[in-house]
């Protein structure tokens, strides 16, 4: 188990990016097999194959591509959640930069399976590079008669995708907030299953959608063309395939790699160069909104989903923070909780206020305020987060903060009894000079 | 408390203006950019983030209530609907920009690498704060949220383009190539994003943008 390239297998070629160079390699293969198949057997590969959503959540992709309609009785849509904006992650960014084909066909492949007519992309604004390159996929594809009316020759399967560019809001990752802003609205989300319909029933204009994160749609092409008993073979037993593991942080190589899903954790540290700067410290394993992993737990975990679940973390989307001991743990979630403050939409209380106050009292324990009970209040707070809120937004706020305390409590005491860090001068990140009085607390 | 805390990062609160007047700067082109792209969905309504990305290319690089107006009429929603979607994402500018908006990410990765030395040298280099314009307009410096290019920390986001592994030592270099250039102005980054929206852009060149 190592370094997997299944996805990115031919993404050193050059001008990869341009479709003849692509069809070269294969491209395009894996959507002329799967017009040659019934809709419902593209559906079965997927689940032969196992692939479970790379967004974060781990869904079993099938279960969606099976939920939609089976006729072109009202419209259906495809939708790609290409607003990667998880903290450490940025393998969708390489994905559409270099193999923006592989989205697209992916995408044409779930088309023809879901019974849809169109397809929108939903890239952060932010990503201009990545979305032109995703602009002339889309341009060759049209060419070249993948896309646009009865394609490849079957009679009836008509689909036509689209670009939508959002506009710098971390909470439009989420589905349902993304299709508002898809339908033109503020990025909130909406009810979600068991209160209201699940998106395949009723997701963008009422309309059963299919929504995947841009790695699953890669990876529906590579399964498409090659087959789905093929994909099964790699990875764990629950987790199969490969997963693109974006590596930051204090690390010699930062890169996307992709893994086997089940490698361990220590072995990807090791591919990516090693720890840079001062010994391992903690590696936060799947973004920032999972929990964070002492070293001296790390060798016990391995990168799949059922290995980080059971070590009490996530893999969510392969945003892999290494941390050397010169980082300030509680600063750092300082942080994260200022990030968290900021994306919040705004819409139900527990998030809004919630963010609000964790950022608020971490502040004030790293300017010298903290309290002897602000670690309990800090607790306190995320415990009535976690699970209330409208969606995972606020859940992934209150599970880094929990977690680090769990692991690292000595370092939030030591910041409240002695007013500076436990890690010493030259640690990371530095203090930031107050940028906003208002948001801080007088010490008592 | 009667004023609400503004985040130091990009977008932020407008004070209450009076309503605007209909004067509507949308070109001929623009117009029919938009209809282009209203035709993509099935309610026009949906259109409403690509015509504010129109909008602050016509109007020069932010969203003035006029633009928020014209906007409104020719989606057909009120001002009060355009207004909020406009003020929920940090990425329209409800305030002119200076010529270059130097966008630094200081989420984790960068914050850990660096990224505060970066904006602490920016500040003291450029003599203003987060937040602010130079008053010769050539510059203004933000805190932005994750920028997802967190392997090239520290990341600062100039118009369309990501500048990458920038430290105190290699960042004022970057601004002296800056400041004499028209390249990465946020009129330009907004006219990317409208061209990436319409088919075929691709085959008859990104208009401002070069890829």
């Amino acid at each position: 188990m190592a370094i997997l390239n299944l996805l990115f297998e031919h993404r050193d070629v050059p001008n990869i990016e341009e479709i003849d160079v692509y069809e070269q390699h294969g491209g395009y293969a894996g959507l002329r097999r799967a017009i040659l198949l019934e809709r419902q057997a593209v559906v079965d590969e997927i689940k032969t194959s196992g692939l479970r959503g790379r967004g974060g959540a781990g869904f079993p992709t099938w279960i969606k591509w099976n939920g939609l309609p089976k006729n072109y009785d009202k419209p259906h849509y495809v939708i790609c959640n290409a607003d990667e904006g998880e903290p450490g992650t940025y393998k969708d960014r390489e994905l559409m930069l270099k193999l923006a084909h592989l989205l697209v066909e992916g995408m044409i492949i779930a088309g023809y399976a879901t019974y849809s007519k169109k397809g929108y992309i939903y890239i952060r604004g932010e990503y201009v590079e990545p979305a032109w390159q995703v602009r002339k996929a889309i341009d060759q594809a049209y060419e070249k008669g993948y896309l646009g009316k009865n394609i490849l020759g079957v009679e009836g399967f008509d689909y036509d995708l689209y670009i939508h560019l959002g506009a710098g809001s971390y909470e439009c990752g989420e589905e349902s907030a993304l299709m508002s802003s898809l339908m033109g609205e503020r990025g909130n989300p909406r009810l979600k299953a068991p209160h209201a319909p699940l998106p395949v029933v009723e997701g963008v204009w009422k309309a059963p959608t299919l929504i995947n994160n841009v790695e699953t749609y890669c990876a529906a092409t590579w399964i498409l063309a090659h087959s789905g008993a093929e994909y099964a073979k790699y990875g764990t037993e629950k987790s199969k395939g490969s997963k693109i593991m974006s590596v930051s942080g204090h690390i010699a190589r930062p890169a996307n790699y992709e893994i086997e899903l089940g490698t361990p954790l220590m072995e990807l540290i090791e591919i990516a160069g090693g720890v840079t700067g001062g010994q391992l410290k903690a590696v936060i394993p799947g973004g920032s909104s999972v929990q964070i992993v002492p070293a001296e737990q790390c060798p016990n975990v391995n990168l799949d989903y059922e290995s980080c679940q059971a070590n009490g973390t996530l893999l969510g989307s392969g945003g892999f923070m290494v941390l050397n001991d010169k980082t300030d743990i509680v600063l750092l979630m300082k942080r994260t909780a200022e990030f968290y403050m900021h994306e919040s939409c705004g819409k139900c209380t527990p998030c809004r206020e919630g963010t609000r106050w964790m950022y608020k009292i971490l502040d004030r324990i790293t300017s010298g305020g903290g309290q002897p009970g602000d670690i309990d209040l800090l607790l306190d707070i995320c415990g009535q987060i976690d699970g209330r809120s409208y969606c995972g937004l606020g859940d992934a706020a209150a599970w880094p903060i929990v977690a680090a305390i769990k692991r690292f409590r000595p370092e939030f005491e030591y910041w409240i009894e002695h007013k500076r860090s436990p890690v010493g001068p030259g640690h990371v990140p530095p203090t930031p000079e107050v940028l906003n009085p208002l948001l801080t607390l007088t010490p008592a | 408390m009667a004023t609400s805390p503004q985040h130091p990062v990009a977008g932020g609160t407008r004070e209450p203006q009076p309503p605007p007047p209909k004067e509507y700067r949308f070109s001929e082109q623009a117009i029919a950019e938009l209809e282009e792209i209203a035709s993509h969905y099935p309610e026009r309504k949906a259109a409403c983030l690509p015509a504010l990305w129109i909008a602050q290319r016509e109007y020069g690089g932010y969203l003035t209530p006029a633009a928020i107006q014209e906007v409104a009429d020719r989606v057909g929603l009120s001002y009060a609907e355009v207004e909020g979607v406009a003020t929920f994402y940090t990425m329209y500018n409800l305030r002119p920009r200076g010529r270059h908006h130097l966008e630094v990410c200081t989420c984790l990765t960068c914050a850990i690498k660096g990224a505060y030395d970066v904006v602490h040298k920016l500040e003291h280099e450029l003599g203003i704060e987060v937040g602010e314009t130079t008053p010769d307009g050539a510059f203004t410096l933000s805190e932005v949220e994750c920028l997802d290019f967190c392997g090239a920390a520290t990341v600062m986001q100039v118009g369309d383009k990501y500048f990458t592994n920038l430290t105190p030592d290699n960042v004022m270099e970057l601004i002296e190539t800056l400041r004499n250039s028209d390249d990465y102005t946020p009129a330009k980054l907004a006219d990317a994003i409208v061209k990436i929206h319409i088919p075929g852009t691709s085959r008859t060149g990104g208009g401002s943008y070069k890829p």
